[in-house]
């Protein structure tokens, strides 16, 4: 196989076009014209007619006929014409039709519609042809919405067939974004537009080069570009390796990419005008820098950037604000003024305030990634410009360097619209962040390193970084929370993969290595983002199961370390506090905040003057009761059902007890047909009901005989209930969790069964879901943890009260 | 043939894999799996709620070998994977009926 010599791409594909013109002519001559002497000519069209012949793409010829009716001997004719053709080793691709054909716009008609934009006479009756010819200039002209809007809807469907990206490992250099495909569309979308096309010959002539060495390697028209292609293009190209070779691709993929969307969105616009009209109310948004019109940002003084370089820095802030891109026209004017930006920046100046804001505010990642496409990015942070297009040569990594930089902080922004629970405990995370800009920040830079050859990437990263957030001011402390992540930013990973989680010492270990819960809630997003930027299906559920494990493992050993570092000066503060929390379940002090156990502490002093105290609150979307009083037996259970007696439909609750007997139960409840809402003063007999139960003076038996039986569930929602023992999750305490049909009274009977054991409640927690509920139960009995046959003598009389 | 088809724990993935190519068997399959043995699952607080971690990530190992390098390849793997602790995992064993390589149709322990 001789390789062909491609350093001047345009000349070869031009040699090979003149070769099959005269085959063609010579076949046309021997097997047409003695038979057609008129009525007849043949075009080339699409790369043919544009003289971009490559050694093995289709041949697209044309023959334009006079009557559309073919008798059967014209048609011996044309196909011993193509079988020539055929045998002559061409991939011929034909049609025929009249010039009326050619001018009808329908679906099916498409391909051939676009080829026409590149249609050459070839030979045959020149009178039809310069008839035809004559009248496309006019159909062009007439039809060129609709033509562009099939172009572009075209293009979009292919677009979507590649994810929409031009980062492929092994791209089809024809067909993905940013391929040949792309630099013919804005060819001609500008000439249907009539406008001037977007300089990219560099591109072309760099793809070109790639495509006629792919046709001659392969002997056939094959235009990915494998692994394999990729080390032997190299060689071919004398560049110094595969992954320089596609960084390269990258760069050329990216311009022909953006020159493609720059083009689709001005014909779409054009062609959707009462669309943008109405969308035009954005104007408003218009502020004395920036004017707003068709969904585009555009410069009030465009050359106020020269002297103005800030002015960059807010375009993007309102970029940022509004989540609306700057137009065409302004990106280019940032591009040309970047150097004169980089100049600006290279000085030592508070530039951090502006960035936080641009990194706070919600459309953060589309902001930066402006920022990236005009250099604005580069020209403050030059240490960025070492990982642009920077090849990861492997099977996993789908993206260059910058773009998994950018992908990181899309990841973070469309964890704000994630439904799946698995993920939504994610996006709770972020939204918990008190300085999410820091960790945007750190996701910035934590690549940056990646071009330094020796060494670990995270290190190089941190040397970059240092200097740069020194360079715009950023204050200590931030600055020490984005080093920390830049620095540590695989920390987790290595976790996940190299250690047993279910070994409490890697908790410890992990907890000593992010000290607080602040920094670990940022890692672990940061993590996230990081691993989920790699490629589309990097984050599987298995894996964000793995950090989630991970995050609470963690999450649980530092706030476990808090208890110890903080309750005992707490403990310090008065005796009547030390008293109260002496005994009660570590749990309680790690999941409430000090000015509930301060409401707690007062509702005690209630209980020891009254017997009882009972508060009622209302919350967001229920209510909650909170009772201290002295343990006794049934307490619990009398108070679920007294709230049932009130038609409450009790949605969690707790119950802890400390050291001298003191109990504290927590309901939370949904008041489902609003009583206490609509009447208040049942808010107080509420309370004062329960006061009078836990004081003895009145039976809950009493106040459920009143309340109507609830309906049988339908068979359709029937929950079969169950009751399971997990004797390994408490050294103190039986673990008993039931899961039944949710009804009024069933706390209360379950809680009832409970007590009639002889047992003690310690915690409760109870969860519905729709008709189920989800009840467990933490039960002593006698200060110890109930066995054997006492053990089973209580399952006997909850699966009773359950029905199971 | 037999295929060896092996649950172990995630972090044990580069010690098992290791020891395998020690002993010569370089080709393998291995996916993310979630499931539960004897270990169940456990139970985690987080802000007050339990939180039920009851499917546990695993990794899956796959392996086709003659039938003479199987109890040697058991060996090295369940030594690699052990812990010694609960959820170490188990291996499963099962004949194989043929084997064939796409590429130029070898058959049988060739293809392997």
């Amino acid at each position: 196989m001789a390789t062909p010599p491609c350093n001047d791409p345009v000349r070869a594909l031009a040699e090979r076009t003149a070769l099959v013109d005269g085959m063609v002519e010579r076949a046309a001559a021997d097997q047409l014209w003695p038979r057609f002497p008129a009525g007849m000519a043949l075009l080339a069209v699409g790369g043919y007619g544009r003289r971009h012949l490559f050694p093995h793409s289709d041949v697209d010829l044309l023959l334009l006929i006079e009557n559309s009716r073919l008798g059967t001997d014209t048609r011996e004719r044309l196909s011993a014409f193509l079988q020539t053709l055929w045998d002559a080793g061409l991939r011929l691709s034909h049609s025929v039709r009249t010039p009326e054909e050619c001018a009808e716009i329908h679906d099916r008609n498409i391909e051939l519609n676009v080829s026409l934009l590149d249609q050459r006479f070839l030979a045959g009756d020149r009178a039809l042809y310069a008839n035809f010819a004559g009248r496309l200039p006019r159909f062009l002209h007439a039809q060129r919405d609709t033509l562009a809007r099939n172009l572009a809807r075209l293009t979009r469907e292919r677009h979507q067939k590649y994810q929409d990206t031009f980062y492929h490992l092994e791209p089809n250099i024809k067909d993905t974004p940013g391929g040949l495909r792309d630099y013919q569309l804005v060819r001609w979308l500008a000439r249907i537009r009539d406008v001037e096309a977007l300089e990219i010959e560099p591109a072309f002539l760099f793809l070109a080069r790639l495509r006629c060495f792919l046709h001659s390697r392969s002997g056939r028209d094959n235009n990915t570009l494998t692994f394999d292609a990729q080390e032997q293009a190299a060689e071919y190209l004398a560049l110094p390796g595969a992954a320089q070779l596609m960084r390269d691709y990258f760069r050329h993929a990216r311009d022909v990419y953006r020159a493609a969307v720059r083009e689709l969105e001005s014909s779409e616009a054009q062609n959707s005008s009462l669309f943008t009209q109405f969308k035009d109310w954005r104007t408003r948004l218009s502020n004395a820098d920036f004017t707003v019109a068709r969904e585009r940002v555009h410069l009030r003084v465009p050359q106020g950037l020269e002297a103005d370089p800030e002015l960059a820095l807010r375009l993007f802030q309102f970029v940022a604000r509004h989540g609306i891109r700057p137009s065409a026209e302004t990106a280019q004017r940032v591009s040309a003024v970047a150097p004169r930006i980089q100049e600006w920046f290279a000085t030592p100046r508070p530039v951090w305030p502006a960035l936080k804001e641009i990194l706070s505010l919600p459309y953060a990642a589309e902001a930066v990634r402006g920022m990236h496409d005009t250099g604005v990015l580069r020209a403050i942070f030059p240490e960025m410009a070492q990982i642009e297009c920077l090849v990861i040569r492997d099977f996993y990594h789908r993206y260059t360097v910058d773009e998994h930089t950018l992908v990181t902080l899309q990841v973070l922004a469309g964890l704000r619209a994630a439904r799946d629970p698995a993920v939504k405990r994610y996006t709770d995370l972020l939204s918990e962040m008190e300085e999410p800009a820091l960790l945007l920040c750190a996701l910035l830079f934590h690549d940056v390193g990646k071009a330094v050859e020796n060494g670990g990437h995270a290190a190089a990263s941190l040397h970059l970084a240092e200097p740069a957030l020194e360079r715009i001011k950023m204050p200590r402390p931030e600055r020490d929370m984005v080093c920390f992540l830049i620095g540590r930013h695989l920390e987790m990973s290595a976790v996940m993969n190299s250690r047993d989680l279910q070994d409490p010492a890697t908790a410890r270990h992990m907890a000593q290595r992010v000290e607080t819960v602040e920094r670990l809630k940022a890692l672990t997003l940061m993590t996230y983002a990081d691993i989920s930027a790699v490629n589309p299906t990097a984050m599987t559920p298995w894996r964000a199961e793995v950090l989630w494990q991970l995050y609470l493992s963690t999450y649980n050993e530092l706030t476990r370390e808090l208890e110890t570092d903080r309750i005992p000066a707490a403990l310090l503060e008065s005796p009547e506090k030390r008293a109260f929390l002496a005994g009660l379940p570590t749990r309680y002090a790690r999941t409430h905040s000090a000015e509930e156990i301060d409401a707690h502490l007062k509702l005690e002093g209630v209980y020891r003057q009254r017997g009882v105290a009972v508060a009622l609150d209302k919350l967001e979307a229920a209510w909650r009761l909170t009772l201290v009083t002295g343990d006794r037996p049934f307490l619990f259970a009398s108070v679920a059902g007294t709230l049932s007696s009130f038609g409450m439909n009790i949605l969690k609750a707790e119950a802890f007890s400390n050291s001298q007997g003191t109990v504290l139960d927590t309901f939370t409840f949904a008041d489902p047909t609003r009583t206490l809402e609509l009447n208040p003063t049942e808010i107080d007999r509420l309370r004062a009901t329960v006061e009078r139960v836990v004081l003895g003076r009145l039976e809950v038996r009493q106040l459920l005989q009143h309340r109507a039986k609830p309906a049988p569930p339908s068979r359709g929602s029937h929950v079969h209930p169950t009751v399971s023992f997990n004797p390994e999750a408490s050294d103190s305490a039986a673990l008993i969790e039931i899961v039944a049909q949710d009804r009024p009274g069933l706390l209360y009977d379950l809680a009832s069964a409970i007590s009639s054991q002889g047992c003690n409640i310690e915690v409760v927690l109870i969860d519905t879901e729709a008709h189920k509920a989800i009840d467990v139960f933490y039960v002593t009995a006698a200060g110890h943890k109930p066995e054997g046959e006492q053990l089973e003598k209580l399952g006997e009389a909850l699966r009773r009260a359950c029905g199971a | 043939m037999k295929k060896i088809e092996a649950i172990i724990q995630p972090f044990k993935l580069d010690e098992v894999k290791e020891a395998l190519m020690g002993i010569g068997v370089d080709g393998m399959t291995i996916s993310e799996v979630r499931g539960h043995g004897r270990q169940k699952g456990h139970k985690e607080v987080y802000r007050g709620r339990e939180y039920t971690v009851d499917l546990l990530p695993k990794l899956k190992i796959e392996v086709v070998v003659a039938d003479a390098r199987c109890e040697e390849l058991v060996k090295t793997l369940t030594a690699a994977a052990r812990t010694g602790k609960i959820g170490d995992g188990k291996v499963f064993v099962f004949d194989v009926a043929e084997a064939i390589r796409i590429r130029n149709d070898d058959r049988g322990d060739a293809a392997l």
